[in-house]
C-alpha cells in the first residue's frame, strides 16, 4: 500500500508552555534517486506528474538542472517563458491557500468558487506558451508569443483575487493601504488574527535563506551518499527558512510589519500577500520579454548540474548527473525539508509557545503560515 | 517530498468522486476542477486529499503509477 506522505507535529507542554517541538516526516525525499537510468526526456516528464502542488517548478528545476549539466543556454525568451510558468504556479497556490484555507483557519467556509477562478485563470498558460506541448525541451521548446492572450489571463488573474480580497492586490501590499484594511474587516484571517493579539504570535530568531541558497549547497548535494541532507538539511548547523517571509523580507511592508511583530503570524500572512501581488507584477513584466522561436534540436547530454527555483513554498534545489542524455544521478531538495526541519523554522515558532485554550488553533496557523506541500498533523503530547 | 499518487475514478456523485490508488480508495470533491470527469479518468488530489487539484492523461498516470510503484518497491516511499 501507497502511503500518503505527511507531517505529524508533538507539541510537548511543561509548565504551561510549549517545551518541545516534535516533527516527523515520511516524506519521500529520496525517491529520486529512481530516476537513475532513466532517459533524461521520460524524467522531465515524470517531474510535473509525480508533484502534486508544484509540478512547473519541478519541472522547471530539473530542466535547468539539466540544461547546465551541458552547458546549454535557453534564449532569454524561453527564460521568460519559464519563469512566468512558475510564476504562474506560485501565485495559484497563494491564491488557493487565501482563498481555500484562510477563511477555514479563521472559522469560516472555504471560499471555493474564487478559489475554481483563480486557479482557472492561469491553468491554460502552459498550452498557449507551447502549443505544440514540448514545454520541456532542453533549449527550449517551440515558444509562441501570444502576449494578447497571455495578458489576458494574468489580467483575468488579477480580477479574480482582487474580488477575493475585496481590494486590488497591487494596491493592499501598500503598508497604509494593508493597515486600512486590516481595520475594517476583521472578518478574513489577517483581520482576525490582529483583533485577536496574535500578529506577533510565533516570533523567533530569523534565518532567512541567501538569496542564491546556501553557500555549500552544490559540496553537500554532491557528497550526499546516503541521503541525510535532503532529509534534513543545515549549512554550518544553520537551518534557514525559506519561503514568502525569508524571500520579500526587504519589502516594505514586510519590513514595517517585521519592525513590529518580528517574524510573527501577521509578518507571514502578509507576505504571503506580497508574493501574490508581486507575482503578478513579475508576471506581466515576463510577458513583455517573450518572442516566438523554434525548437531547439539538441544531441545526448552529458555533465553535472545544480539548479535552483524560487518556487511557490521557497527554495527548490534539483542535481543531476547526465550520461549521454540518461540519467545517472538525482536528487531533489525541496523547500519543506528546511522548513519543517527538526531543528528548523517551524520548531522555533512554536517553541516556548504558552499552552492556552488556543494553542492548537494557533499552531495550525503558524503551520499554514510556513506552507508544508503535505498533510500535516497537530498533536498536544 | 510532495509526490502525488494519480488516483482513479471508480465512482461519481454530484460533486464526489470516489477515487482509487495502490488499493487504498477514499472520496474526494470534484469543485476545483473545471473538467468534465468521468469513471476510469484519473486524478491527481491536493494535500490531505479533500480536493481533486487535476485531471491527468492516462499515459501520464500509469507513467507515474509505475515509477511509484518502483518507490514502493524499493522501500522508498
Amino acid at each position: 500500500m501507497f502511503s500518503e506522505s505527511g507531517i505529524s507535529i508533538g507539541l510537548r507542554i511543561r509548565d504551561g508552555a510549549v517545551a518541545a517541538v516534535l516533527i516527523r516526516s515520511t516524506r519521500m525525499v529520496r525517491a529520486a534517486r529512481l530516476f537513475a537510468k532513466r532517459p533524461h526526456a521520460e524524467v522531465l516528464h515524470l517531474l510535473p506528474a509525480v508533484f502534486s502542488l508544484c509540478g512547473t517548478a519541478q519541472a522547471m528545476t530539473g530542466l535547468a538542472a539539466m540544461e547546465k549539466a551541458a552547458a546549454i543556454t535557453a534564449s532569454p525568451a524561453q527564460k521568460a517563458a519559464r519563469a512566468l510558468l512558475v510564476q504562474a504556479e506560485t501565485v495559484t497556490e497563494h491564491g488557493l491557500t487565501i482563498a481555500r484555507d484562510w477563511p477555514t483557519l479563521a472559522g469560516g467556509q472555504p471560499r471555493l468558487d474564487h478559489a475554481k477562478r483563480i486557479r482557472g485563470a492561469l491553468a491554460g498558460l502552459r498550452s498557449v506558451l507551447y502549443p505544440q506541448g514540448d514545454w520541456l525541451s532542453p533549449g527550449g521548446g517551440a515558444l509562441t508569443a501570444d502576449c494578447d492572450r497571455i495578458c489576458a489571463a494574468i489580467d483575468q488573474a488579477r480580477q479574480s483575487i482582487t474580488q477575493l480580497m475585496g481590494h486590488d492586490i497591487g494596491e493592499l501590499v501598500l503598508p497604509i493601504a494593508f493597515q486600512a484594511w486590516l481595520e475594517r474587516d476583521p472578518g478574513h484571517l489577517p483581520g482576525l488574527v490582529r483583533a485577536k493579539g496574535w500578529a506577533g504570535l510565533g516570533a523567533a530568531p530569523f534565518l532567512p535563506m541567501p538569496e542564491m541558497g546556501p553557500p555549500d549547497l552544490a559540496a553537500r548535494m554532491a557528497t550526499d551518499r546516503d541521503g541525510q541532507y535532503l532529509a534534513r538539511p543545515d549549512c554550518a548547523g544553520r537551518v534557514f527558512e525559506t519561503g514568502a517571509l525569508a524571500h520579500w523580507a526587504w519589502h516594505p511592508l514586510i519590513r514595517d510589519l517585521m519592525d513590529r511583530h518580528g517574524t510573527g503570524l501577521l509578518p507571514r500572512l502578509a507576505a504571503r500577500l506580497v508574493a501574490l501581488a508581486e507575482g503578478l507584477h513579475e508576471m506581466e513584466e515576463l510577458a513583455r520579454d517573450l518572442r516566438t522561436e523554434p525548437a531547439c534540436s539538441l544531441p545526448g547530454l552529458s555533465g553535472e548540474g545544480l539548479a535552483l527555483t524560487e518556487a511557490a513554498r521557497g527554495l527548490l534545489a534539483h542535481r543531476v548527473v547526465l550520461n549521454d542524455g540518461k540519467i545517472s544521478q538525482y536528487q531533489i531538495l525541496a523547500p519543506t525539508e528546511w522548513n519543517f526541519h527538526p531543528e528548523g523554522p517551524l520548531v522555533r515558532t512554536l517553541h516556548g509557545l504558552p499552552a492556552d485554550p488556543d494553542l492548537e488553533w494557533q499552531a495550525r496557523l503558524l503551520v499554514n503560515a510556513l506552507d508544508p506541500c503535505v498533510a500535516c498533523t497537530i498533536t498536544l503530547e | 517530498m510532495c509526490m502525488a499518487v494519480p488516483s482513479r475514478v471508480i465512482a461519481i456523485d454530484g460533486q464526489m468522486a470516489v477515487v482509487e490508488a495502490f488499493g487504498q480508495t477514499r472520496r474526494t470533491s470534484l469543485m476545483m476542477l473545471d473538467e468534465e470527469v468521468a469513471v476510469g479518468d484519473y486524478l491527481i488530489l491536493g494535500a490531505g486529499g479533500n480536493f481533486a487539484a487535476e485531471k491527468v492523461p492516462a499515459e501520464t498516470a500509469l507513467a507515474a503509477i509505475a515509477y511509484l510503484a518502483q518507490v514502493l518497491e524499493d522501500g522508498l516511499a
